[in-house]
């Protein structure tokens, strides 16, 4: 397939937490305010004067430090951030807006609490407590924690609008944003998809990890570019699959899958689109910020909700990404040391296959995955297995 | 003819009136040598421990006879023997532990001798007497020993997770029975029989959990993989207490129970006012599930009943640790301290609580009055922090009785220390959800590190020079913050002994190698010697 124009400045981009444009946009005077997990709405960080920045650690190796202060024992991800925190990789942000939705990103940014490693004298670090439910206590709940933690304290620490009028302004460039990523992903879709996992992760990173008014241009082109983009005349791949998961921002270990022959078609994971990139709706008679509260709760598809019928309904959720992605299996990857994950992985390796025929392959990976050649095999494997299952279909049709 | 002369020789040396003391006494502490009483690798006894005539026979005959008895009685008294045969044969959380009780009362209360070995006793008593309480209720209401049937007990049994509080089910106390699902098959068990509980963390190993999650976790998950729970209640009601591991294994539980299922989970940032309404109306949500499940309503009058005799548990606990905290005299063991505490204030009300209290109340008013001091051996006073060992929860006998470690608080003990107030509903719940905030782990090991630096405070209040400090290595909550823990106690210039362990499961780090760490530590660092030499090292690797 031809190039994308702007991939390889989105890869560059995602070489560094303080890349270009967050330079930018800080020179302009704009606030960076890092977060760590979908559950704080970075529509809130985007609101006019500030930009979010989903923090990553890239490039990672040995988190040394790090480990003194975590332990050996919790998952890298964590362990990675405070790293790259304690070397000054950080020290860009003006807040980090934190929840306590894991433990282990929760300590991280605690540390960032206790330890005054952000060299910023301005930067304060505020936690939201998150409900584990979606009902209608949970919005209230929720809606109160964001006013109280995030809007409030960024009024007062920085005298950001948080106005009605300026969370519409917000809701109303992330919605776009969210427009472009999701039109971009349709493509996915198509029998023979022409756009990459691998491609579409590091635009969805990007969106994440960057100004949103500095890349915006450059997706609205992307977008463009794909609508006359043809697919290889022999596909590159040897099958589809969904990719569903914890913590995933490694744009590497999608090209890995790739490079084994299976094409990502849908990202299920943390810093994926499904669910992330849906646009906001505000309804009749809500205020913006409580349209906020329950939008995250509603499209949140984490481990960590406790309901009866939600606990039920993901499994039917990733099925259903399967048929609409025309997926052939899913690749479940489990970041190491994450609970919520290390569970939802083994139940839906067992639902899928059992209850809906799904194939599966299901794996324990790290932040910085150095054991690349067992997780290829891994992958090699499973990819065989799926041709071997449609050949098998194929005789028996 | 040599021999005998030897014999008559060495008759000669014996110091008689010492002899007729330490037979009469027990030996001082220093002499005892309860090492050499242990069978190797089992840990069981050669022969029991003399400790002087009168507490021998009081253990003999108030504990030991008393007890094995009472395991008797209670379960004719719950009324259906026949199906706690057919528990016991059905699940191994009870076959394998019904018997290792005294062995779990022997291990807990080596050493002990006057005050200390009866209050100490009464806990136990206590812990055993509710154990059997719940499971013969489990039975009675179990589908699963009665042929598939559900009969009337089924429908008015309501099961919990065990880190929910009964509490929360007062307002149907006198009408339906609340019984935790895991306290039994998981947390007794491993108590009383640490192999048991390997087995369920191998069963959900098996279906392709990793081996990283909390093995509480684990192993409570492995139970239902292995349909090794008893099937008693027509609902489940769960929470996220105490960790994402605890949230998670909701999944697992809910696709094998399969059952109406109320998850009430507790904010993580408790002390933020702000969620305080947000865990009250989890709350009441909690208790319309039950009232539209079971069609039995609320009833205020029940939980204003209950909550004011929690209440007298409340302060009673509070008098006990001012006495703890402030003299030498407090009769309690630190591990009766802690399983008791732990066991009662998260099962909430039951008359057992109140009687054991009654006479422990007696025998600590007695130490104080008459100045006894019941751990007279002590050098160091400490305070344990985060979560226990469990296969090891003893572990405080031993330090004591080997170093002089007198274990006089834990973390454990110092959750739920919360009023509940009657006077209003407002109220009521105000406090019940406070209450509910305040469990164990949530307040001290994963509710935000402020909570967890309360040790500080409570070093002082308790006056310790000691922090025995659990690393519990799955536990992702305090591996989290280790760092900081090691950064403040040099900077305190705190004693702090770090005890790796694994909560159930003894194969990670055994017993033996806690009780190197702590010798080790209390030789090279504090330079001291032990008090009973026999202790510092010998195998019970195969021990219950």
């Amino acid at each position: 397939m031809r190039d994308l124009k702007h991939l390889i400045k989105f890869e560059n981009l995602l070489l560094e937490a303080n890349n270009a444009l967050v330079r930018q946009a800080r020179e302009e005077g704009k606030l960076a305010l890092g977060y760590t997990c979908y559950f704080m709405p970075e529509v809130l960080l985007d609101l006019p004067g500030c930009f979010s920045v989903r923090l990553r650690a890239p490039r990672s190796t040995s988190p040394d430090m790090a480990t003194y202060y975590m332990s050996s024992r919790t998952c890298l991800y964590g362990r990675c951030l405070l790293e790259r925190a304690l070397e000054g990789g950080f020290n860009f942000l003006d807040a980090q807006l934190a929840t306590e939705t894991c433990t282990v990103t929760c300590r991280f940014q605690e540390h960032l609490q206790m330890m005054n490693i952000i060299q910023n004298p301005k930067f304060f670090c505020e936690f939201i407590d998150v409900p584990f439910k979606k009902t209608p206590n949970s919005y209230e709940h929720y809606r109160r924690q964001l006013q109280a933690h995030v809007l409030d304290k960024l009024h007062e620490h920085y005298g950001v609008d948080v106005s009605d009028d300026a969370i519409r302004a917000a809701i109303a460039q992330h919605n776009e944003v969210c427009r472009l990523v999701t039109a971009i992903g349709e493509y996915r879709k198509l029998d023979r998809p022409t756009i990459t996992g691998f491609e579409f992760q590091l635009i969805q990173l990007v969106t994440l990890c960057c100004p949103k008014y500095l890349i915006i241009d450059d997706l609205r082109e992307t977008l463009e570019e794909l609508k006359t983009r043809e697919p290889d005349d022999r596909p590159g791949y040897r099958c589809k699959v969904v990719m569903a998961g914890s913590e995933n921002d490694d744009p590497y270990f999608t090209k890995l899958v790739e490079d084994c022959g299976a094409l990502v078609v849908a990202d299920r994971h943390c810093y994926g689109s499904l669910p992330g990139r849906e646009e906001i709706e505000i309804r009749e008679g809500e205020t913006p910020l409580a349209a906020v509260a329950r939008h995250y709760l509603d499209t949140g598809m984490c481990p960590r909700f406790m309901e009866q019928d939600v606990m039920r309904s993901r499994k039917q959720y990733l099925a259903d990404l399967v048929r609409e992605y025309k997926a052939d299996g899913v690749i479940l990857e489990q970041m190491k040391f994450c609970e919520y994950w290390s569970y939802e992985r083994v139940i839906d390796t067992l639902v899928l296959p059992r209850d809906y025929g799904i194939p599966v392959c299901s794996i324990e990976k790290e932040y910085v995955n150095g054991s690349s050649g067992q997780l290829r095999t891994r992958f090699q494997a499973f990819v065989e297995s799926i041709e071997i299952k449609k050949i098998q279909g194929g005789v028996r049709g | 003819m040599k021999k005998l002369k030897a014999k008559l020789q060495a008759l000669k040396k014996v110091d008689y009136k010492k002899a007729a003391r330490d037979f009469w006494y027990g030996k001082p502490h220093e002499e005892r040598r309860l090492g050499d009483l242990y069978e190797d690798k089992t840990g069981l006894y050669k022969h029991r421990e003399w400790r002087g005539v009168k507490d021998t026979l009081y253990y003999f005959n108030n504990i030991w006879l008393y007890n094995y008895a009472h395991m008797v009685t209670d379960v004719v008294k719950g009324g259906d023997p026949v199906a706690f045969l057919k528990g016991t044969l059905r699940y191994r959380w009870m076959g394998q532990t019904y018997l290792t009780v005294m062995h779990w009362y022997d291990r807990g209360m080596e050493g002990m001798r006057g005050e200390a070995l009866r209050a100490t006793a009464w806990h136990y008593r206590a812990m055993t007497s509710e154990t059997i309480r719940q499971f013969t209720r489990m039975f009675a209401a179990d589908s699963k020993l009665h042929g598939g049937k559900k009969n009337a007990l089924w429908y008015k049994t309501l099961a919990h997770d065990e880190t929910v509080s009964g509490c929360i089910f007062y307002p149907w106390r006198d009408v339906i029975d609340d019984v935790p699902l895991q306290m039994v098959p998981y947390f007794v068990s491993v108590h009383v029989n640490s192999d048991t509980v390997l087995h369920y963390i191998d069963a959900v190993q098996s279906i392709g959990l990793p081996a990283d999650p909390c093995p509480m976790c684990q192993a409570e998950a492995g139970i239902f993989v292995l349909d090794d729970y008893p099937d008693y209640s027509p609902l489940m009601v769960t929470t996220n207490e105490a960790c994402d591991g605890s949230v998670a294994t909701s999944i697992l539980q809910d696709w094998f129970m399969n059952k109406p299922l109320f998850a009430m989970p507790q904010p993580m940032r408790f002390d933020d006012p702000l969620v305080q309404e947000h865990c009250q109306r989890e709350i009441e949500e909690c208790w319309r599930f039950i009232e539209k499940h079971t069609g039995i309503p609320f009833d205020w009058n029940q939980y204003v009943k209950y909550a004011e005799r929690y209440n007298q548990l409340t302060a009673f606990e509070r008098e006990k640790w001012d006495v703890a905290a402030n003299s030498p005299y407090y009769p309690i063991s630190g591990v009766a301290q802690a399983l008791y505490r732990i066991y009662y204030s998260q099962d909430g009300d039951r008359q057992i609580w109140h009687d054991t209290d009654k006479k422990v109340r007696r025998i600590m008013e007695k130490c104080v009055r008459e100045k006894i001091e019941t751990f007279p051996k002590t050098r160091h006073r400490a305070i344990a922090w985060s979560c226990a060992p469990l296969y090891y929860s003893h572990w405080c006998t031993w330090a004591y009785n080997c170093w002089g470690i007198n274990c006089v608080i834990n973390m454990d003990s110092l959750m739920f220390d919360q009023d509940l107030r009657t006077d209003t509903y407002e109220h009521a719940i105000e406090d019940l959800a406070w209450f509910n905030e305040k469990a164990p782990m949530r307040a001290m090991a994963v509710g935000g590190h402020d909570h967890i630096f309360q040790l500080w405070d409570y070093m002082e209040r308790f006056h310790c020079d000691m922090v025995v400090m659990y690393d519990q290595l799955q536990c992702k909550g305090m591996q989290g913050i280790h760092g900081m823990f090691e950064d403040e106690f040099r900077k305190r210039n705190i004693h702090a002994i770090w005890v790796p362990h694994a909560l159930p499961d003894k194969r990670t780090v055994s017993r033996g190698e806690i009780r190197r760490i702590i010798s080790d530590y209390m030789t090279t660092v504090m330079h001291e010697e032990p008090l009973d030499p026999s202790l510092v090292d010998f195998d019970d690797s195969m021990s219950w």
